[in-house]
């Protein structure tokens, strides 16, 4: 976590207890409190149906709070416009096939500036700019339609990211991906990360949230169970296991490693683990 | 089911038909299947969306058209007319359901017929429209009128909504079935 | 489309329990009943005769009053506009210019919306006690060909799946920030060219996939197919038919036979 910039500036997402019942009685939020930073990258992890898609649709107003307040950039969103909402946060949903509907990548990633009404010149900056970032540059021409799933995916999220949000949701946007389209998405993230954008992923591969988040809010039946910094989020495994989680294989390992004694610390990541194993060996020696 | 249309004729070479059962092959049999289903939730979703201003709008008959511009008169009357009976009975009007597959099958079947006439031509598909859409208005009117005997009355105020309908639902069926064909051809859309 | 609900509930009514079939034809001999009657109290009685129906098909107050959402506004409708065109009969009430309201054409019009009330709920009775698998396969011991049934079946099953695909691709248009609540009404007919358009294209692709399961599934491997559960018709079935069929045919013969008028 980025702890100068998140003491320093007001939460650009704030939840304030916020609940929510879908029509028919389902309670999928049941009193969600929580802060996100400027320029943090959260992941928003549970088991099915524990509300994460839910939580996540309440950040850009497409579903507002029932009770308690939502606040996007210091803006209440139950009187906000999803449209207003827009220009702050940036949504991915999972399917792209639910998202492209223009005959060609170009006039896709230009449809969101267009909505906003950012001018011809502005929008074809930004079009630019985002096909660039997700490196389909020279997709432009083709139908959005006929690309790969891995292809498909990246112009989703070039056309979110035209409108130059300033918060990034994705929905799983690694379902579906190849190891190696995966590992490329996530360097992308890892750049905008970089110029300060806000993410939040939510997502079941517990690898990822590892090795490119900050944050993990863990989700279980409409609450958050907690919300912890990645290492300690995955340290205890039953506490993971009763909100239907389970630790990255490299965590596991560093764990069982611990309790033989072989560690002193628990590791998150490949780079981690090397790294404790190099030291002990160092104290060893 | 003959294969009448140029596409459909691919399709049956295509598929290899296991000898001679006399069923229509799976692509039509799925493909009739989802297009009825996805007309029938068009009419649903699109009613409740429009229903708080626009009273009884519904985009359903863009589905009809697309169904019959794209895949030909049979598409037009046998999804777009089960399509938008089953959304009635769905909505919870299914006394009208019949008339319902009588009015939007029609206007399916000769939007289909007059809509791919000279390769599907951008007048051919405004004609289909018209004629087609007269077709369901007028069906409308008759059996509601001499069917369901609810008198000229009730069966004039309903009128005006179904020509909006076919208007708006005729232009927006146009630019799907273009659409489709341009970013999905394996579909064999036309 | 979050609005949606099965119509269907499973319970063990005699309703429930009585052969598809037997209840279409009843649905039927309900309707000709209520076309052919134009007495308004015999078709207060019928639609309370339906209600009764309803309620033993212990449809919950929810879906009663859903099936009737609609018809009571075209019901209202009725009672209200058949006067103003029926200047038939004496005595004349109002006349107000060409506008000739008389008591027989009021008596008509009140008939007349009962008659679309009795045909608007009949149909609930079916649908209510009957799942969609019962529902097809009905038809198709009733002759409607296998495959056309499947094609009926495939629909009934995807009708909620693409529901939740507009909505989803809805959603996914919002947050781009396209805004379906503005505009006239072609304005934002035209807007929805970007939800149908994927509906469509997703559509299509799942009907490319659907194809394939059937084909590996042996689909028109035979044409005299069998099934694993036969529809077969028990005494009480035919007891009901029986009784359907003398509701329509009875007073169809009172009627037309020996002029009673109902």
């Amino acid at each position: 976590m980025n702890v100068s910039i998140a003491a320093q500036s007001p939460p650009i997402i704030s939840l304030q207890n916020a609940r929510f019942s879908y029509e028919g009685g389902v309670e999928a939020l049941r009193g969600v409190s929580l802060n996100v930073a400027r320029g943090e990258n959260v992941a928003i992890v549970g088991g099915n149906g524990s509300g994460k898609t839910t939580l996540a649709k309440h950040l850009n107003g497409l579903l507002k709070p029932s009770s308690g307040k939502v606040l996007i950039g210091g803006e209440e969103t139950s009187t906000t416009s999803v449209a207003t909402l827009a220009r702050t946060v940036g949504y991915v949903f999972q399917n792209p096939d639910y998202q492209l509907f223009c005959t060609s990548v170009s006039e896709e990633v230009r449809f969101g500036p267009k909505n906003m009404g950012f001018g011809h010149d502005d929008e074809s900056a930004l079009a630019e700019r985002a096909l660039k970032l997700m490196g389909i540059s020279h997709l432009r021409e083709q139908s959005p339609v006929s690309l790969s799933l891995g292809d498909r995916r990246k112009v989703a999220i070039a056309s979110v990211l035209a409108t130059s949000p300033r918060v990034l949701v994705l929905d799983e946007p690694t379902t579906g991906l190849d190891s190696v389209e995966s590992a490329q998405l996530m360097a992308t993230l890892g750049v905008l990360r970089s110029e300060g954008m806000t993410i939040v992923l939510i997502t079941h591969d517990m690898r990822l949230v590892a090795q490119h988040m900050d944050r993990v809010i863990v989700m279980s039946e409409g609450r958050i169970a907690f919300d912890a910094g990645v290492e300690e989020a995955f340290s205890d495994p039953d506490r993971l296991k009763r909100c239907k989680l389970l630790a990255p294989p490299i965590t596991v390992l560093a764990q069982r490693l611990q309790a033989q004694g072989l560690l002193t610390e628990g590791a998150t990541t490949p780079l981690q683990l090397v790294e404790q194993l190099v030291r002990v060996r160092g104290e060893q020696q | 089911m003959a294969s009448g249309t140029e596409n459909e004729e691919i399709l049956d070479d295509e598929l290899d038909q296991p000898d001679g059962a006399g069923f229509v092959p799976p692509i039509i049999v799925a493909r009739y299947g989802v297009l009825t289903a996805l007309t029938a939730a068009v009419t649903f979703a699109t009613f409740i969306y429009f229903a708080p201003t626009k009273g009884y709008f519904n985009m359903g008959d863009s589905m009809v058209f697309f169904c019959a511009f794209a895949f030909g008169w049979r598409a037009g009357a046998i999804c777009g007319g089960v399509g938008s009976a089953v959304a009635d009975v769905l909505l919870g009007a299914g006394f009208f359901a019949p008339y319902t597959f009588l009015a939007k099958g029609s206007e399916g079947l000769v939007a289909g017929i007059i809509g791919r006439l000279n390769g599907g031509s951008k007048l051919a598909k405004v004609l289909g429209v018209a004629a087609g859409g007269s077709c369901m208005v007028v069906t409308y009117l008759l059996c509601e009128v001499y069917l369901l005997d609810v008198g000229w009355g009730a069966a004039l105020a309903e009128a005006p909504g179904n020509v909006i309908q076919v208007i708006v639902g005729g232009t927006v069926g146009i630019l799907l079935a273009w659409y489709v064909k341009r970013v999905y051809p394996a579909s064999g859309a036309l | 489309m979050t609005r949606f609900e099965d119509l269907y509930t499973e319970a063990d009514t005699f309703l429930h329990r009585l052969d598809p079939r037997v209840k279409m034809a009843s649905v039927l001999m309900l309707s000709l009943l209520a076309i052919i009657m134009s007495a308004l109290t015999y078709l207060l009685v019928l639609l309370t005769f339906i209600f009764v129906l309803l309620l033993l098909a212990r449809s919950s107050y929810r879906k009663t009053t859903f099936a009737m959402k609609f018809v009571l506004r075209f019901m209202a409708l009725i009672a209200i506009l058949w006067p103003l065109f029926d200047p038939s009969g004496t005595p004349v009430l109002i006349r107000l210019g060409p506008v000739v309201i008389t008591e027989p054409g009021i008596w008509r019009g009140l008939a007349s919306a009962a008659r679309v009330g009795c045909l608007a709920t009949v149909w609930y009775i079916l649908i209510f006690t009957t799942s969609q698998r019962d529902l097809v396969r009905g038809l198709v011991k009733l002759g409607l060909r296998f495959d056309f049934g499947l094609a009926l079946a495939i629909a009934l099953r995807y009708f909620p799946t693409f529901g939740t695909v507009m909505d989803s691709i809805i959603d996914a248009q919002r947050s781009r920030g396209m805004e379906f609540e503005k505009g006239n009404i072609f304005v934002r007919a035209r807007k929805y060219v970007a939800v149908l358009g994927p509906a469509i294209v997703s559509a299509l692709k799942t009907a490319d996939m659907l194809a394939l399961a059937l084909q590996s599934r042996a689909y028109g491997a035979r044409r005299n197919r069998t099934y694993l559960r036969e529809l077969n018709m028990r005494p009480s079935d035919y007891v009901a038919l029986v009784a359907a069929l003398a509701m329509f045919i009875v007073p169809a013969i009172a009627k037309y036979a020996f002029s009673i008028p109902i």
